[in-house]
């Protein structure tokens, strides 16, 4: 059941922008220096969500699977690269793996859930696939930089112990294996968290889109649930695989431990 | 005599520049060598290089004249124990910290040790009151130190590499440390040691070896022992310091972190 939304007009959207002075406003009252960010974040918010607007409508029109799955692999891309600057490692270069299990994984799980879950007609319909990419990504894209970040640090601190298991005959997979497990679960444990949280705490984006745009709660609900589950698999998939082929990154030749102390 | 470990011509330098330069060092069956030198002079990176948790830029290190770049790792770690500064010991049983490395991959093929043949290690180094069901974690820094040097020596390796062992040990552990290395060496495995210990370099049969400015020279037993005790980062002016004050004497260079 859908009925018709209320459509935001150009003056009412400007007028959201008074949201964003008194957000400047603290900012210069308590001398926060973050007027700049802030100017550069809403312009940023602006130029990128409508560029993608008007993807999105082109998309619709040409209903071309090549044209989806490319404009995937772009946002896929960006994700990489966010999670690269987040992440900040500069003794290990990691942007190739993460890109790589970003792609397979993020396309996979989308995949399996317009294809197999949704059912739409074809699978890579951009109205199905692009949104529910789009949130697949995002969260995956913390998971990430969370799972990375760990890996990096405990690789650092937990130097002597790694290096202990080293000497005394342990390969790299075995030398890490204890860190390697704390980078997966930090990197899963939020998106399993916001499992516990949802619908009490907290009325997801997709959920209160759908409603706002006039769908039924109900069928609302059935979508969240879907997007929940692909999120913690995706997050799953996603943090193993940049794990195992990060981590290898980590050992040079003869499993010595390139990570050093900064 | 073939050299059991030698360092050819070998270079190696840090990220920012520093490190060994040139170095040429044979070290034979059954010896016991210190090496000795300011902090940062580069004494823990030689160890490590021996270890290959560092590659050298130039200039290639030997176990028995095979290249360690062409010898199985695994193989060089079984032969090669290293023991680090603070000892690590994993959570759990003193028994499990004794048998960690008979459950990696590459050690599978070699015999595990009973708990007869661990509590003897424990007594030779006046470790008895320890039970190998208690927790490793609970032990002092001595004890644990002298459990890390069991847990290298169970897999039979003819060589150990020691960086600094007792430096954070009172002085009665660092007396049993000093005491059963010494009987390990009588056993004929040959020790490297990394030492800051005035009355370690007193040993009689002891190499003594000297890092300083980025170059390693073998000190003349005849030489005044010289286990310094300057602090700082050896830099460029090292080479300078006066040897007799307790400082070293080789030719300027860069020192290593």
């Amino acid at each position: 059941m859908t009925s018709g939304y209320i459509a935001i007009e150009w003056w009412q959207l400007c007028f959201a922008l008074g949201f964003v002075l008194l957000s400047g406003a603290v900012s210069v009252w308590y001398g926060l220096r973050l007027e700049r960010d802030l100017a550069w974040g809403t312009v940023r918010t602006f130029v990128q969500l409508m560029a993608m607007g008007y993807i999105l409508r082109l998309l619709f029109g040409l209903q071309n699977a090549v044209a989806v799955l490319c404009i995937y692999v772009v946002m896929t891309w960006f994700a990489s690269r966010i999670v690269r600057d987040r992440v900040g490692e500069t003794g290990v270069s990691y942007f190739g793996p993460t890109f790589l299990s970003a792609s397979f994984s993020f396309m996979l799980v989308t995949m399996l859930v317009t294809a197999v879950i949704v059912q739409a007609s074809p699978w890579w319909d951009p109205r199905y696939f692009i949104p529910i990419g789009g949130m697949v990504a995002g969260n995956s894209m913390n998971a990430l930089a969370i799972s990375l970040d760990r890996l990096f640090t405990e690789l650092r601190l937990r130097r002597s112990e790694v290096e202990m298991r080293l000497c005394l005959g342990a390969d790299y997979e075995e030398a890490s294996r204890d860190i390697f497990r704390d980078a997966l679960k930090s990197g899963m444990v939020p998106s399993i968290n916001s499992m516990m949280g949802v619908g009490i705490v907290s009325l997801p984006g997709m959920m209160t889109g759908q409603i706002l745009a006039g769908a039924d709660p109900a069928e609302a609900v059935r979508y969240q649930i879907v997007v929940m589950l692909m999120i913690v698999a995706a997050t799953a998939l996603s943090s193993f695989l940049v794990l195992r082929l990060v981590r290898r990154r980590c050992f040079g030749t003869g499993h010595r431990l390139l990570v050093r102390y900064r | 005599m073939k050299p059991v470990l030698s360092f050819c011509d070998m270079s190696f330098f840090w990220p920012g520049g520093t490190g060994l330069r040139n170095v040429a060092l044979d070290i034979y069956a059954g010896d016991h060598v210190l090496v000795t030198g300011p902090s940062g002079a580069g004494k823990s990176t030689l160890l490590r290089l021996a270890a290959r948790l560092e590659e050298p830029a130039s200039g290639c290190i030997a176990l028995d004249g095979q290249p360690l770049a062409q010898l199985d790792v695994h193989e060089l770690r079984r032969r090669v124990g290293f023991i680090q500064q603070t000892p690590v010991v994993d959570e759990g049983t003193v028994r499990h910290n004794l048998l960690l490395a008979f459950g990696f991959r590459a050690n599978a093929a070699l015999r595990r040790p009973d708990d007869a043949a661990l509590r003897h290690w424990l007594d030779r180094f006046l470790l008895s009151s320890v039970g190998l069901d208690d927790s490793a974690s609970v032990l002092s820094v001595g004890q644990r130190q002298r459990l890390c040097i069991i847990r290298a020596m169970l897999a039979g390796p003819q060589m150990l590499l020691l960086d600094e062992p007792t430096s954070a040990l009172d002085p009665e552990s660092r007396g049993v440390v000093d005491s059963r290395l010494a009987a390990l060496n009588a056993e004929g495995v040959t020790l490297l040691m990394v030492t800051h210990a005035e009355g370690a370099c007193r040993g009689a049969g002891r190499r003594r070896v000297e890092v300083c400015g980025g170059r390693v020279r073998e000190v003349p037993s005849a030489e005044v022992p010289r286990c310094t005790q300057a602090s700082g980062a050896a830099g460029p002016d090292a080479g300078s310091r006066d040897r007799v004050a307790g400082k070293c004497t080789a030719d300027s260079g860069e020192g290593v972190a």
